[in-house]
């Protein structure tokens, strides 16, 4: 005891405090059903789940639907939120774990999802109900999830699933394969959306401010580690009830997200301003379909295209090929900025060919005393063309 | 036009200098081969003509047939003899013999590494083997991070990476660890004290993971001379280690001087500042363009001497290539010096002992090093930095008026004879210990019965059941479950006792605030303190703010003609006593003890005369350490025939002529050790004279110093009795005797008392 007597001296006053005194426990005989969880067996062991059913609105049904078909339409575009399946093949998939840094001391404790039926959306979660009953718990949730399902996560590509694979790995010898599905994350989507007018693109927030829903007595995900840390020490399932329903609440939540922002991407009058329209059309533009991202400019009149967006279009319609139309934007644009009057000149000079209109609008740009790296440019770009006027 | 003199003719005008205390010439050595083994691919071997390799040397080849016996091997190797190849050549052996077989590289720095990753890319591209060797450090691109963890042979990383890293991410690694078959850990040496006692802990934590994805790799481990390299690599790596030494590489002449500064006050004994002599002797080498290294033992140092060199310059050309280097520059900036140094287009370089380690600068003629760097190990790794296979070299040390200096020079025997010190870690310092068994336990859950490699399963239980009871662990049925929401790498570094670092920001430049360093926190309180006077890169800075609570110094560009030096004010508790011996009049004692540091004024010290022009508060708080210390308490009548003020004045005197002796003879560095008087300590009341380690928990050389306490005293009153002064002078008492009151006298009876009383 000499050791420990010791590390408690030089550690006083560090504000590590010793635990209270734990009551045995034992997770065999502990009954789960307060939370909803029953155990269910999986070669010899047990595992503990919960599956709860919520009844869909036909409003919802339909938007699904349509949202499904239309991927269905888009076959040939790659698109991250691509989807073009059975409705019943996305998994909203979430859990919950004992730290937010990823690494291999922190476990997932809660694991699960919703998977959408008829008219229903069916909550299925796995507890661990005790850390050396990982394996089971595993195994369970690794038990009826197909290759052929698409996880739809938020933020999962970069927490989640490494957090799974993680764990996979400790009792990989024991567990059958990952299965390697397809990943719709929405964090980037609803980054790309709302990043500029939300404080944070927490799913929280996302839910209260874009789906106009505010939760009530929600327990905050980042209490989750505390909580299951106490269910540990006195062994009450009922410290977990908060979470749980957290978890499921927020599973069900990706589901209406998913559809909500897939229509900003399939239907142009499904945005609720030009700012979501930008985003969807800058979003087609980026993955190389420019055709897609036609009937979302077009819903923005010029006059009020945002400043900020007056690049990406001239750009789009410079993928169009539609040289002239981009040029035109520019002119008639009521303020362009030096950087806009340089992309003008590029497109005088390379695609319309007209010298003199590109010098003109370097000579603009110029007028307009811009920092210095595009005034460098500018003045480059004047002398080439000054050049070449006078040898051709 | 200057007539520009070369190294010879410098030397024989330094032969008739009369401050030469000593010239010692080290003939240059033929080297020593041994033949390629022959199960060596010819492949390999034709790959190695190429670049100029026909033969090995002979230690090359012994560390290679060793390792090819399945043995942890440590090569001991000086500067420039082909160190690489001792653990190159095995892993590309091994690398034959199964392309599944990988290896992790060891660095102490980043900079090392990068080397090593070049030299073995290009063996590796000559061969065409298919071996695939990256760095894993910082600065790997998050984008190809992936790529080294699946597919990189080798992957050279350092100890803070390993740490926080790659271990806690173990999961991502599978395949390097399933297939582990080398550990190389170059650079042996420079894992000691506190930093080697958290490596040691991180080797049990990687032989742990090893263990559990079933491979067992085996050690290779380079290290520059010291007394114990096997006993380090033992205790380090905790498994039996083959010691290759028969060094074959030759050797350029060389020689080492002592250069004792000339005394400038005959009663006082006071020497000319070393730090002058050594700005004179530089300028003479880099105005006549010999590539020259100045070694100063602060980042102070550094940046005076720097500045005045540049100073006494006129060329501004020649002026431009004298550069700095030391910690707290930006790693880009140091990448610039060591190319400028390869390529020549760099002359001079002042470095603090940061250039000590492996870093490729190339070959320099000259080496000054200001003041004996604090250990014979230190001092040949530096000296080492001067000359490599051929030509001549030269190595100036000269002395500063510090006791220990003055007794390497009084001792030059005791330089080329003696052993160089010892390399000592303790693992098991309880603080590093439950730490890095925190950081195991979120790596692989514990069980029952399991140790902590070389820990007995007992003492891993009892420490396991101190982190249940702080609820970081949660033990249910065999096994101890991590139990917390942190991420323990994180908030334990290995390279010091202090967690965060004070950023150094400037804002000379209005609007654009621009970071230029960085400080741990304990050198910070007394050389970031605000009105500090910062040097960086022979720059004056003066701090303006230091926000502690946000751990960030703001400073401005200023010219004045002075520098700062703080004080430390020290208070100690003795909280425990392990150990005690009987002295007579004296009673020595080893146990646990709080030191309480603050810093409490600051004095402005004008550059060229050194006269104190100004003084201020610092208003910082204080800092606490819980550390081992051995102590010698006195009978309280001991001093009475004595005033207090004289009673201190002694004990000042023994612990300064104490702590230096003692840190030569139980250690490596200076630093690592503090000793402290007090006339009245508060526990008991008598005249104690402390010995601390200067780290959390410590690192066992308070404890060294209990156990030879009779050796150590009679060496300190060896080195004070030998002293030239007669009353007591800076080098040997730390105070200034006077003709009615003899410290030396004193000091010297005290101490023939004590051995007595041992005895």
């Amino acid at each position: 005891m000499k050791l420990k007597h010791k590390l408690k001296r030089m550690k006083s006053g560090l504000d590590e405090k010793p635990a209270q005194q734990r009551r045995a426990l034992s997770s065999e005989v502990t009954d789960f059903s307060s939370i909803g969880f029953y155990p269910f067996y999986l070669d010899g062991e047990v595992s503990y789940r919960r599956k709860r059913e919520y009844p869909l609105s036909d409003r919802l049904v339909h938007r699904i639907q349509s949202v499904c078909s239309e991927w269905q339409k888009l076959s040939y575009c790659s698109h991250p939120l691509r989807f073009h399946d059975q409705p019943e093949n996305l998994l909203f998939f979430d859990t919950e774990t004992t730290g937010l840094a990823s690494g291999a001391g922190t476990k997932i404790f809660l694991i699960g999802y919703a998977r959408l039926k008829k008219d229903s959306m069916e909550v299925t979660q796995h507890l661990l109900t005790g850390p050396e009953h990982e394996q089971a718990f595993l195994a369970g949730f690794l038990d009826d999830f197909a290759e052929s399902d698409t996880i739809v996560s938020y933020n999962g590509k970069s927490f989640d699933w490494p957090q799974v694979k993680s764990r996979h790995a400790f009792l990989r010898e024991r567990l059958p394969l990952l299965p390697e599905t397809g990943h719709i994350d929405l964090l980037h989507a609803a980054r790309r959306f709302w990043k500029d007018r939300l404080p944070s693109c927490r799913l929280s927030i996302i839910e209260e401010h874009i789906l106009q829903k505010k939760r009530t007595d929600d327990t905050p995900g980042n209490l989750a580690p505390l909580l299951y840390f106490e269910y540990l020490e006195n062994g009450d399932p009922l410290r977990l009830a908060g979470v749980v329903d957290h978890h499921d609440h927020d599973v069900r939540v990706l589901a209406e997200l998913y559809v909500h922002i897939a229509e900003k991407v399939l239907f142009p009058e499904r945005a609720a301003d030009a700012k979501e329209l930008s985003a969807s059309a800058r979003w087609w533009d980026y993955l190389r379909h420019p055709e897609q991202a036609v009937p979302f400019w077009d819903r923005i009149p010029a006059v009020h295209l945002p400043q900020e967006e007056l690049l990406p279009k001239v750009k789009h319609l410079q993928r169009m090929r539609q040289y002239e139309s981009a040029s035109k934007l520019i002119r008639s644009y009521p303020a362009p900025s030096a950087k806009h009057y340089e992309e003008l000149a590029k497109i005088e000079e390379r695609r319309l060919k007209n010298r003199h209109a590109a010098l003109e609008a370097v000579q603009k740009g110029l007028k307009l005393n811009p920092d210095p790296a595009v005034a460098a440019k500018l003045i480059k770009r004047k002398q080439r063309l000054e050049r070449s006027a006078l040898s051709g | 036009m200057m007539f520009r003199k070369n190294l010879q003719d410098l030397l024989e005008e330094l032969k008739l200098d009369p401050q030469v205390e000593y010239w010692h010439t080290m003939e240059e050595t033929e080297a020593q081969y041994s033949p390629f083994p022959e199960q060596l691919p010819r492949h390999l071997i034709d790959g190695l003509h190429r670049r100029g390799v026909t033969s090995l040397y002979s230690h090359q080849r012994t560390a290679f047939d060793a390792a090819e016996k399945q043995e942890n091997v440590v090569a001991v190797t000086p500067t420039a003899s082909g160190k690489t190849l001792c653990y190159n050549l095995p892993v590309l052996q091994r690398f034959y013999q199964n392309p599944a077989a990988r290896a992790l590289y060891i660095f102490p720095t980043k900079a090392l590494a990068q080397d090593q990753m070049t030299e073995l890319n290009e063996l590796a591209d000559e061969l065409e083997n298919g071996l695939k060797c990256y760095t894993y450090d910082g600065d790997t691109p998050a984008g190809l991070r992936q790529k080294v963890r699946k597919a990189g042979h080798v992957v050279i990383t350092n100890p803070d990476m390993l740490h926080a890293a790659v271990l806690p991410h173990h999961t991502k690694w599978i395949s390097l660890f399933e297939n582990l078959e080398t550990i190389v850990i170059d650079e042996l040496h420079t894992y000691r004290g506190v930093f080697g006692s958290h490596v040691g802990n991180v080797i049990r934590r990687l032989k742990r993971i090893c263990a559990y994805y079933g491979s067992s790799p085996t050690f290779i481990c380079t290290s520059a001379t010291i007394a114990n390299p096997v006993e380090l690599a033992e205790e380090l790596i905790g498994s039996p280690f083959r010691l290759v030494q028969n060094n074959g590489a030759p050797r350029g002449k060389k020689h080492i001087i002592f250069y004792n500064p000339p005394i400038v006050h005959e009663q006082f004994h006071i020497r000319k500042s070393s730090t002058k002599v050594v700005n004179d002797l530089a300028s003479e080498f880099l105005k006549n363009q010999v590539q020259t290294i100045v070694f100063a033992r602060s980042r102070v140092r550094v940046e005076i001497i720097l500045s005045r060199l540049q100073h006494l310059i006129k060329d501004d050309l020649l002026k431009q290539s004298i550069r700095g280097y030391r910690g707290g520059y930006l790693p880009s900036q140091r990448r610039e010096i060591e190319r400028g140094l390869r390529s020549g287009e760099t002359i001079g370089v002042v470095s603090t002992n940061a250039l000590e380690l492996g870093v490729d600068i190339g070959q320099l003629q000259v080496c000054i090093m200001t003041g004996y760097p604090g250990s014979i190990a230190s001092s040949w790794q530096q000296a080492g930095r001067a000359g490599r296979r051929q030509g001549e070299s030269v190595v100036i040390m000269v002395a500063g008026a510090s006791p220990l200096d003055q007794y390497v020079f009084q001792n030059p025997d005791y330089f080329f004879e003696h052993t160089p010190e010892t390399a000592r870690i303790n693992k098991n310092n309880l603080i590093i210990l439950s730490d890095h068994i925190k950081c195991a336990a979120y790596e692989l859950p514990f069980k029952e019965g399991d140790g902590f490699d070389d820990l007995s399963p007992e003492d891993t239980a009892e420490l396991l059941d101190y982190l249940t009871e702080m609820r970081v662990l949660h033990h249910r049925t065999d096994t101890w479950h991590w139990m917390s929401d942190a991420f323990p790498a994180h908030e334990i570094s290995l390279r010091s006792a202090a967690q965060e670092n004070v950023v150094i920001i400037d804002r000379t430049k209005r609007g654009s605030p621009n970071v230029i360093g960085e400080m741990d926190t304990f050198s910070a309180m007394t050389l970031l303190h605000d009105e500090a006077v910062y040097l960086h890169e022979g720059v004056q800075h003066q701090v303006e703010l230091l926000d502690w609570d946000e751990k960030k110094a703001y400073v401005r560009e200023v010219e004045v003609d002075y520098f700062t030096d703080a004080n430390l004010a020290v208070k100690l508790t003795v909280l425990d006593i392990d150990d005690s011996r009987d002295a007579g009049v004296c009673s020595l004692q080893y146990g646990d003890v709080m030191v309480t540091a603050m810093a409490t004024i600051f004095k402005k010290i004008k550059l060229d005369t050194y006269e104190n022009i100004g003084s201020g508060p610092i208003h910082l708080p204080e800092l606490e350490l819980h550390t081992n210390g051995f102590m010698l308490e006195f009978d309280p009548d001991f001093f009475d025939d004595l005033n207090d003020e004289e009673t201190e004045q002694l004990l000042i005197g023994f612990c300064h002529a104490l702590s230096h002796v003692a840190s030569v003879h139980v250690m490596c560095d200076k630093r690592d050790i503090h000793a402290v008087p007090e006339v009245k300590a508060v526990h008991s009341g008598r005249p104690v004279v402390y010995l601390y380690d200067s780290y959390p928990g410590g690192i066992g050389l308070a404890q060294k110093i209990f156990e030879q306490a009779e050796h150590v005293l009679m060496k300190t009153a060896d080195y004070v009795d030998h002293c030239p002064c007669s009353h007591g002078c800076p080098a040997c008492t730390g105070t200034q005797g006077m003709d009615d009151w003899n410290v030396k006298r004193r000091l010297l009876q005290i101490m023939r008392n004590l051995m007595e009383g041992l005895a």
